[in-house]
């Protein structure tokens, strides 16, 4: 018989063998916190207070009784709350005795995912079966049987959906929800901090078009929201909402101990300061939480890290945990894979899973004990939420952070205290973007003609109005504006992908039994489902055959092979028109707008365990053109005086290098919504110049907010290759090193000289 | 970059609305003027306003023996006393009205779909009087005159008990229910409806016998109604943007006969489905849709009449269907006499499981004669063996089943 150990055990372990505890930069034991809570009030209805009681609240955390008593005083609020400190109650409690109260009334909780939906219907059930009222609660989305539409209509007093089901088949079809519309007193809005970006900025358009509806129909609801823990949950409410919103943050609940692990892989090669990949340190760390049976979630930077590690635990643990399974998880698989998933982890069946940040959010996976982190989530804010999914319900926990040698991940694992005593990222959005705007106005006019004195929620669209009636999509009529087109306009507007267009994955594996098994946006889809590329669904290597770009579908066959594929894009830029423009002493900086052009161009392969290029091939696919803002930094002609064309190429494509990863930190994006291009000679000045674009058409306001905070940027930049060990340059700050360039030194200098701080001089 | 500017950069993104043609960029921003366009009056229609709304109403009048491919208006007359003589329900049935109180109603509208946001132009609706067809047509001359388009419609025809469509049940009504709620503070309230969907019943009889039921098709392909330039339904709303634009009735002269045409069809297609149903109309059904007419009055419990049908199909090529199909209604009926004599002419066409199953069970449970039961069950159970099946999902259920049967009447017989 084998013995386990216990988590305390393995900490033990950890902190004695010399080739974990080696590579522990920084240990930091959060320690528990006890909770501060309050009465429930006098006027809760009893038999809610009952139904509390019997679950064993006999008090509310301060926090619930706040969003209490303001959600009584229609007053809109977020409440910041962090994982598992009963962030539910906080809707629930004020929604259900509105219910009690006044059975007419009806509320609207919004999540991000189905998922989420279906929890919180089951959750919400319960609870109100135990209140014993006729209350009736439903989910409302794209698997909900049609026969049961028409009661959710017209009698569901709680009716919980998604923002895409509320703009594609609620909105349009107001009419039919007149019950809800003349009676609506709460918007719920669950994991506001998801709202941000291209997604965020339509949501708060489909937010206006609900609110356009209550008034068309004489209501006047009020916000619920509730964020996890970001720099500006109420600022980004207000902007989400167009409403007045109050903060809530005096979090009340207990939280249980927390040991959080910076875990730094160690060197392998110290000339080059290459450390060992982060994904082969995870897998280590993992199986010896899940040899354990202990149940450990991992979090992966991208589906094909998810895959590669899926691949490399099942191998491992085949053997040695019995039936218990390990599962990936991420956007791409069915639905129905995903719910077995979920409830295989609530269960126990599951011991392990490998997740996106698919996760990160409050799909229900029950307790989890230990959370690894393959690489630097990108954002503090997300690290947290990440963490958060150890030890919800407050016992002791461990969350390892793994870094990778990316330039961002080394300075966080240097710098812990960054890490701890910074605010979390500013979650962004833009609703103003013409596009979504326009977009959006087509869906509002569809569901109500404009009136001429009309605003969009204080947006004035009189010029779009004309500009849409001169195409033949509305018609003016006398004061007002009518939808007059035979297309449904939701149906072509989706709120999630910048490029509106899925490339749908067939498996043709089995020649009798073709199956869709994921999709894919068209961009991912250039440079993951090209011709030959190899991709990995539930740890399974395919090949693909054909990728039909006009009809949007990849065919692909299953293969087994050591290698997977990395590709290109080749991008140029071309300046429109420039916005705003500041100087400094030895650079310019400049906003506006821009147009990308990116090409797929070559794919490599790439060999597992030694990460070696083994072979590559070209990529013939269309161009993908793209208008959108970009911020870009030139510097004058005379500061690159005496260099050679490959080392100025070089040390811009350094800076790059390292702003790619600094810059969506301070904007709180994901890496691929914000590029960064360096050019020798940018087409419109002739000038070295380094851009940041918006990867959304039009753009949302990411490289505005570079614009406006570009010194504190750079100076950041600067720090990261200052404080890299290295010599002239490794991966983990500028890049390779390249035989005799110093590409760090000369990155130094036009980051330092550049904003006039010439402390650094430059020696060739 | 000013706004005028972004707007034209981003067009192409902006205008894509998802179907059909780019519309030309002439606009009249004026608002409707009021006067009577003699290119109205020229095809029998008139403005009729309310408040400071209006809307177009077109009347004709057609003789009551006025043609109808192969019916005339007046024929209707004969379908719904036929209708009148049976007690039995039926889905089609106007048994306890006149023919007066059919209202047979089509629509034109801006779109597919039933969102908000689609648009009911034009509404069609065709009654027939003591001596005569009358249609009535009801236009939105623009789309702020709603109010005076539901206003006339509804004051006019207040009882929509007993409307005819095709397809009306899923698109037609629901599409008035939503233009209704915009204008339900203005405009009588929708009275309660009634409804005589021809599509279901065409659907019922004929799915099988043609690809598309479509009103155009079943018009061509069973009433031989030939229409000669006639502007097809999916014009419509093309046609509609381009008046707003151009306020030339002309344009729209080929919607209004087409609407037109629809709903007397639908006079015709009611007279012939009643005809085939109940009436003489039978004999030009095939053996295909006799058996479904069959089923159908199974269907809605009319066990006679379905009956009946299944008796004359005894001699058809359906004929070992028919049989089954009568066998299990006298199972049904608990006439084991009659269902014994049923499954053995069943059996006289050809070897089939159930038969053999149903005359074992007969034999066990009524005649006691085990034995006869155990060698229909073997029988029954040697031909399930031998029949190749497609679906092999109950395979074991099945196979258990027949054994157990077996098992227990050889016990009963130790």
């Amino acid at each position: 018989m084998r013995f386990r150990k216990d988590l305390n055990e393995i900490l033990k372990v950890m902190n004695q063998d010399d080739t974990i505890a080696a590579n522990i930069a920084h240990w930091k034991t959060l320690p528990e916190k006890a909770g501060k809570s309050v009465e429930i009030p006098e006027h809760v209805h009893p038999k809610i207070r009952h139904a509390l009681e019997k679950r064993g609240i006999n008090s509310l955390y301060t926090h619930q009784a706040t969003a209490y008593e303001m959600a009584r005083n229609k007053e809109s609020f977020v409440a910041v709350t962090p994982t598992a400190s009963g962030k539910t109650l906080c809707y629930n409690l004020p929604v259900l005795q509105e219910v009690a109260e006044n059975e007419n009334s009806r509320a609207l909780y919004l999540f991000p995912t189905k998922a989420l939906a279906q929890d919180q219907k089951s959750e919400m059930n319960e609870f109100i079966e135990e209140i014993g009222l006729d209350i009736k609660s439903y989910t409302y989305d794209g698997d909900t049987p049609s026969n049961i539409r028409q009661v959710i209509r017209k009698a569901g007093h709680v009716v919980m959906t998604n923002p895409d089901m509320l703009h594609s088949a609620i909105l349009p079809h107001h009419t039919k929800w007149v019950s809800l519309f003349e009676n609506l007193k709460y918007i719920v809005i669950d994991e506001l901090h998801t709202y941000r970006g291209v997604f965020g900025s339509h949501v708060a358009n489909v937010i206006r078009r609900l609110k356009r509806i209550c008034t068309y129909y004489g209501s006047h609801p009020t916000f619920i929201c509730t964020s996890a823990t970001i720099a500006n949950p109420k600022e980004l409410a207000e902007s989400l909402t167009g409403n007045q919103v109050r903060l809530i943050d005096n979090n009340g609940a207990p939280v249980g101990r927390k040991h959080f692990v910076f875990y730094n892989p160690p060197i392998v090669n110290k000339p080059l300061n290459i450390r060992r990949s982060a994904t082969l340190e995870s897998k280590k760390l993992a199986s010896l939480f899940l040899e354990n049976e202990v149940q450990t979630i991992v979090f992966a930077r991208s589906r094909v890290r998810v895959e590669i590690l899926l691949t490399y635990l099942q191998e491992l643990i085949k053997r040695k945990i019995g039936n218990k399974s390990i599962r990936g998880y991420r956007g791409g698989y069915l639905p129905k894979q995903r719910r077995d998933i979920e409830q295989g982890l609530r269960s126990g069946e599951v011991m392990g899973v490998v997740s996106t940040n698919a996760l990160e959010l409050g799909v229900d996976i029950g307790q989890l004990q230990v959370c690894i982190m393959n690489g630097y989530p990108g954002t503090i804010a997300s690290t947290w939420q990440q963490g958060g999914r150890a030890g919800r319900r407050q016992d002791e926990s461990v969350v390892v952070l793994v870094a990778s040698s990316s330039p961002l991940d080394q300075y966080i694992i240097q710098n812990p205290d960054y890490f701890f005593n910074r605010n979390p990222e500013t979650a962004r959005i833009n609703p103003d973007n013409l596009l979504i705007l326009v977009d959006h106005l087509k869906c509002a006019a569809y569901e109500l003609p404009f009136k001429s004195d009309e605003t969009f929620d204080g947006v004035e669209i009189d010029e779009i109005m004309y500009f849409l009636t001169e195409e033949g999509v509305l018609h003016q009529q006398g004061d007002r504006w009518y939808w007059m087109n035979d297309s449904f306009p939701a149906h072509n507007i989706s709120l999630r992908s910048a490029s509106q267009e899925n490339v749908v994955i067939i498996d043709q594996t089995d020649v009798a039994n073709v199956k869709v098994i994921g999709e894919m946006d068209r961009f991912s889809s250039m440079t993951l489902l090209h011709e030959e590329a190899i991709y990995l669904h539930q740890g399974i290597q395919y090949q693909v055959e054909k990728l039909d770009y006009e009809e949007k579908k990849a065919f692909i066959r299953e293969v087994d092979v050591d290698y997977y594929t990395d590709a290109n894009l080749a991008v140029s830029l071309k300046v429109l028109e420039e916005d705003k423009q500041k100087r400094y002493p030895r650079m310019d900086v400049a906003f506006g707008d821009v147009t990308v052009n990116a090409m797929a161009t070559i794919f490599k392969k790439i060999k597992f365990g030694t990460h070696e290029n083994i072979g590559s091939g070209p990529i013939s696919l269309p161009e993908e053109e793209l208008h959108t803002s970009a911020t870009w930094i030139s510097f004058p002609q005379d500061m690159v005086e005496g260099l050679s064309e490959q080392e100025l190429e070089e040390g811009l494509v350094g800076i790059s290098n390292v702003l790619r990863h600094v810059a969506p930190l301070f904007v709180m994006c994901d890496v691929s919504d914000l590029h960064v291009v360096p050019q020798v000679k940018a087409s419109h000045s002739q000038l070295p110049t380094i851009f940041f674009y918006d990867r959304y058409p039009g753009g949302i306001g990411l490289s505005e907010y570079v614009y406006d905070h570009v010194t504190e940027i750079l100076h950041e930049a600067e720090q990261v290759i200052k404080r890299c060990p290295c010599e002239k340059g490794c991966p983990s700050c500028v890049g390779n090193e390249m035989q005799d360039i110093d590409i760090k030194g000369l990155a130094l200098r036009f980051l330092s000289e550049g904003r006039n701080d010439s402390k650094h001089v430059f020696t060739k | 970059m000013s706004l005028q500017n972004k707007l034209n950069r981003f067009k192409k993104e902006l205008t894509h609305v998802g179907t059909e043609n780019q519309t030309e960029k002439k606009v009249s921003k004026t608002s409707p003027v009021r006067q009577t366009d003699p290119s109205w009056t020229s095809f029998d229609a008139v403005e009729v306003e309310f408040d400071d709304q209006y809307c177009i109403l077109r009347e004709k009048t057609y003789d009551r023996n006025h043609k109808i491919g192969p019916y005339r208006a007046e024929d209707l007359y004969d379908s719904v006393s036929m209708w009148n003589e049976r007690k039995q329900s039926h889905p089609l049935s106007s048994a306890g009205r006149r023919p007066e109180d059919l209202l047979f109603f089509d629509t034109e509208t801006t779109g597919l779909g039933t969102g908000a946001g689609n648009t009911i132009f034009l509404l069609g609706v065709a009654r027939i009087m003591e001596n005569a067809i009358q249609v009535r047509q009801y236009f939105l001359p623009g789309p702020g005159h709603e109010t005076a388009l539901y206003h006339h419609f509804l004051t006019d025809v207040q009882d929509m008990g007993n409307l005819v469509t095709y397809n009306g049940k899923a698109f037609d009504w629901p599409q008035v229910k939503t233009r209704h709620t915009f204008v339900r503070d203005m405009v009588p309230k929708l009275p309660s409806f009634g409804h005589f969907d021809l599509l279901h019943a065409s659907r019922r009889i004929w799915k099988k016998s043609y690809e598309s039921l479509r009103l155009a098709n079943v018009e061509q392909e069973i009433l031989n109604i030939e229409r000669k330039e006639d502007t097809p339904g999916y014009l419509a709303p093309m046609l509609y943007f381009e008046y707003l634009r151009e306020k030339d009735p002309a344009i729209l002269k080929g919607v209004f006969e087409h609407n037109e045409l629809d709903v007397l069809t639908l006079i015709a297609l009611y007279t012939h489905l009643s005809n085939v149903l109940i009436g003489q109309g039978q004999e030009t059904l095939s053996a295909v849709e006799q058996y479904e007419v069959a089923r159908w009055f199974e269907a809605v419990d009319d066990i006679e009449e379905a009956k009946q049908r299944y008796v004359q199909l005894k001699d058809s090529t359906l004929s070992f269907k028919a049989k089954k199909a009568l066998a299990r209604l006298y199972k049904k009926k608990k006439d084991l006499l009659q269902a014994e004599v049923m499954w053995k002419e069943v059996l006289g066409e050809r070897e089939d499981p159930e038969a053999f199953i149903e005359l074992s069970k007969i034999y066990e449970h009524a005649h006691k004669d085990f034995e006869q039961a155990l060698h229909f069950a073997q029988k029954g159970y040697d031909t399930w063996k031998n029949t190749s099946r497609i679906i092999r999902k109950n395979d074991d259920k099945d196979r258990f089943s027949y054994c157990k049967r077996i098992e227990r009447l050889e016990g009963k017989i130790s």
